[in-house]
């Protein structure tokens, strides 16, 4: 068993409820192949650093999976046909870090580490 | 302090490593101790942006560990999760 964290870009124009969908199919279709979802971020819809195929923004979604290797083959077979998606990327890791919210608004999490000085953007 | 002249230098004075400067204070200039290294320091992660950013110069390259004091094994971490975040059009 592995751990992998697997991360989707949606575009811009996809409504809150398709991108449930997608998050539902994502999901469905790791649990087929004996993985386990240990947790889903939604990160919301987030300014691209650069435009990637005539979109400004892309919604982002978030997956820590634990299962084989074998379900990360499945997965991006079917994100690659995906119209709705701009990017994925998957990343192996030793250890889930399920604290840190990197994205949710107003965290506080920079603010103990950076103060004001890093309020832009 | 002839760094806060800069208008691209935002960080002030609290900063221990002030990106490329020629006028940086001695003081920066010869620390040698990894700011990633001691305790309690920020995990690298493609995810925080925050602090990715913080070791890049402003048109998105990643800077020199020469300018930056970050040790080599975390130099590495950092310029793989910044390709990471990179091409999650993050940064």
């Amino acid at each position: 068993m592995n751990l992998y964290e697997h991360t989707l870009v949606a575009r811009q124009d996809t409504s809150p409820a398709q991108i449930k969908q997608l998050t539902e199919k994502y999901s469905k279709l790791v649990e087929k192949n004996e993985g386990e979802i240990v947790q889903t971020e939604e990160w919301g819809l987030l300014n691209l650093a650069y435009v990637i195929k005539k979109n400004k923004k892309g919604s982002y979604i978030h997956f820590k999976i634990k299962g084989p290797g074998k379900i990360i083959e499945e997965l991006e077979k079917n994100e690659a046909i995906d119209k709705n998606l701009l990017r994925y990327m998957t990343v192996k890791v030793k250890k889930f870090d399920l604290e840190a919210k990197y994205f949710s608004r107003k965290d506080d999490y920079e603010k103990k580490d950076y103060k004001k000085d890093y309020n832009r953007n | 302090m002839p760094s806060k002249k800069r208008a691209g230098n935002k960080k002030g004075k609290q900063s221990n490593f002030a990106k490329l400067s020629i006028f940086q204070p001695n003081k920066y200039k010869f620390k040698k101790s990894c700011p990633l290294s001691t305790k309690g320091a920020p995990v690298v992660d493609y995810k925080n942006i925050r602090l990715l950013k913080k070791y890049m110069s402003e048109n998105g390259k990643i800077l020199p560990s020469r300018i930056t004091n970050v040790c080599q094994k975390k130099q590495r971490e950092l310029s793989l999760s910044i390709k990471r975040a990179r091409n999650l059009a993050l940064i």
